[in-house]
C-alpha cells in the first residue's frame, strides 16, 4: 500500500467535487480524504452548500397556470414562469413560491435535483374547477382548488400541502409505493412528513417547536378544527358536528381495515398514514433538534431503499437499519422506540454494523455525489463524537 | 328522477369518509332547474370516462352519481382525471342546488 495522500486543504470544495469524478482512483480517494478533513476544519454546512450550489441551479423550472375555474387543464393559461414577473394573483404566487421552497429543501437538505432528481420541471395549476375542495398530483403536475369558501379555502395556502403534493412525485420516482393499503398509507405518510419538514425548514423550527399539522391554512375560520391531520397527535385534528372526529389512528391497535376501493380511500391511505406519521414525529422528537436533519435523512434514505409493495413493518426495519448506517446507536434507539410507540416492533437483530468510511465511485452525477455527502457527513459526525471533538 | 352523489378520496379523504351522500329529487325542484339537471345528466351519460391509467392518482377525488328514474338505476363513476367537462358541470350544479335548497 502506498502512503495515503491528502490534497492541500485550501483546494476549494467544488474543485474537490470535480476531482471526485476523476478517472484516476487515487485522485478520487485523495479528494475524498481531503473533503473529510476540510469538513472537519471548516464545518459541514459550508462544504455542503458549495457542493450543492453546483447542482444545476436553473433546473426544476417552475410554471404556474390558471385554470380559470375549468376542470380541463389544457385550457389553462400561463400565469407565471421561472423568469417571469410575479403575478397579481396570490394563488399563483403562493404555488410558485411553495414550489421554490420545496425544490430548495430537496436540493439543499436531501441532495435531490427536483422531483425526478434530474431537474424535472415543476408545473402547477391553480383555480381548478368551481369551489373545488382538493389538491392532487397527477403524475405530471400539481393541481390546486380554491375551496368552497365555507369550509375550505385556497389549497395553495398551506406550504405543507404544496410539499405534500410535490413529494408524491418524489415517491413515484423512487420507491413507487403502490397507492393502496399499507404501501399507500406509507406513500401518504411520506408526503405528510416531507410536507411538514419543508415548512419547518423554511421557518427554522425544531421538532419540539413545530405544530406538526397538515393543511391548517386550507380551512376557513368557519371550520371548527385545527387542520386536516396532525402528526403529533393523529386523531385530534378536528372534532365537530359536521365532520365528526378525526378518524386517524396513532397505533396499530387502531388500524382501519377499509375496502381497497375509491369509496374506501384505497384501503384508508389517508387514515392509516397516521401510524407511520406518528412514528416519524416520535423519532424526530426522540432524536431532538431539527427534524429535517437526522430523522428526515433516515426517512428519505429509507424511501429510496423501499419498493412498490413495502409495508409498515418492512419500512420500519429499513429506517432502523438506516439510522444505524447513517448515524449511530442513539439515533437507532430513538427510531426503534418510535416504531415501538405505534405498535410496530423492530428486533435488534435488524440493526446493521456501521460500514467503514468508503470512497464513493467517481463517475456519479453531482446529485449522487451530494447523496454520498449525506452518508459522509454522518460518518464525520460519528468520528467527531468518537474523538470527543467540539461540534 | 332522483340523483345521488357520493364523493370520496382526495387530500381531505378523512373528512369525506362516512359522510351522507348528496341526494336531489328532481320532482321537488322548480321546473327550470329540473329540466337543466336532466339535460346535464344526459350530457354526462354520453361522455364516457377517459381511459384510466393503471396507476392510481394520489389525492384525486372520485365521484359516483346514481341516476334513478323510478324504473332503473344507473351509476356514473368518474374521477378528477377521468371526468368530462359535462360531468364536472353536473357535479357543480348538484352542489349549488343542494346548498341553496
Ligand atoms: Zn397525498
Amino acid at each position: 500500500m502506498t502512503e495515503k495522500r491528502v490534497l492541500n486543504c485550501i483546494v476549494p470544495p467544488h474543485i474537490l467535487a470535480k476531482l471526485l469524478e476523476s478517472s484516476d482512483a487515487e485522485i478520487r480517494e485523495a479528494a475524498m480524504r481531503t473533503l473529510l478533513t476540510t469538513m472537519r476544519l471548516q464545518g459541514e454546512r459550508e462544504v455542503r452548500a458549495t457542493l450543492l450550489g453546483r447542482a444545476a441551479p436553473a433546473e426544476g423550472r417552475r410554471t404556474v397556470y390558471d385554470c380559470r375555474h375549468s376542470t380541463f387543464l389544457p385550457s389553462a393559461v400561463l400565469a407565471r414562469s421561472e423568469d417571469g414577473a410575479s403575478s397579481g394573483d396570490d394563488s399563483v404566487n403562493r404555488a410558485f413560491d411553495g414550489f421554490g421552497a420545496t425544490r430548495q429543501f430537496y436540493l439543499e437538505i436531501m441532495g435531490r435535483n427536483s422531483i425526478d432528481d434530474r431537474g424535472m420541471r415543476l408545473d402547477g395549476y391553480v383555480h381548478r374547477g368551481v369551489d373545488y375542495n382538493n389538491a392532487f398530483w397527477d403524475g405530471q403536475e400539481m393541481v390546486f382548488g380554491d375551496g368552497d369558501g365555507r369550509i375550505f379555502s385556497d389549497f395553495t395556502g398551506s406550504l405543507d400541502v404544496i410539499g405534500h403534493e410535490l413529494t408524491h412525485g418524489v415517491t413515484e420516482h423512487t420507491a413507487g409505493l403502490e397507492y393502496h393499503n399499507q404501501s399507500g398509507a406509507l406513500n401518504e405518510s411520506m408526503s405528510d412528513v416531507m410536507g411538514c419538514l419543508v415548512k419547518q425548514w423554511t421557518m427554522r423550527q425544531t421538532a419540539e417547536d413545530a405544530d406538526w399539522l397538515i393543511g391548517a391554512e386550507v380551512f376557513t375560520p368557519g371550520f371548527d378544527g385545527d387542520a386536516l391531520r396532525s402528526l403529533k397527535a393523529p386523531g385530534t385534528a378536528y372534532d365537530n358536528d359536521t365532520f365528526g372526529k378525526d378518524p386517524q389512528p396513532d397505533h396499530m391497535d387502531g388500524y382501519l381495515e377499509l375496502p381497497d376501493t375509491d369509496e374506501g380511500d384505497n384501503g384508508g391511505v389517508h387514515l392509516n398514514s397516521g401510524i407511520p406519521n406518528h412514528a416519524f414525529y416520535q423519532a424526530a422528537v426522540g432524536i431532538g433538534g431539527y427534524a429535517w436533519e437526522a430523522a428526515g435523512h433516515i426517512w428519505y434514505e429509507s424511501l429510496r431503499a423501499s419498493t412498490p409493495t413495502t409495508d409498515f413493518q418492512a419500512f420500519a426495519d429499513t429506517t432502523v437499519g438506516k439510522a444505524g448506517d447513517l448515524y449511530g446507536s442513539s439515533e437507532q434507539d430513538a427510531v426503534r422506540d418510535a416504531w415501538d410507540h405505534v405498535g410496530i416492533s423492530v428486533s435488534s437483530g435488524t440493526a446493521r454494523r456501521r460500514p467503514p468510511v468508503s470512497v464513493p465511485g467517481g463517475n456519479g452525477t453531482t446529485a449522487e455525489v451530494a447523496r454520498d455527502m449525506d452518508q459522509l457527513l454522518a460518518q464525520v459526525e460519528r468520528l467527531r463524537q468518537d474523538l470527543h471533538l467540539p461540534a | 328522477m332522483k340523483l345521488t352523489l357520493v364523493e370520496s378520496g382526495g387530500l381531505a379523504a378523512g373528512l369525506r369518509l362516512g359522510r351522507p351522500p348528496l341526494v336531489l329529487d328532481l320532482s321537488t325542484l322548480p321546473e327550470a332547474d329540473a329540466r337543466e339537471l336532466a339535460d346535464l345528466v344526459s350530457v354526462a351519460r354520453q361522455a364516457p370516462a377517459a381511459a384510466e391509467s393503471s396507476r392510481r392518482v394520489p389525492d384525486e377525488m372520485s365521484y359516483t352519481i346514481t341516476v334513478d328514474d323510478g324504473e332503473a338505476q344507473e351509476a356514473l363513476h368518474r374521477s378528477d382525471t377521468t371526468m368530462s367537462q359535462g360531468f364536472a358541470e353536473l357535479v357543480d350544479r348538484l352542489h349549488r342546488l343542494a346548498s341553496s335548497g
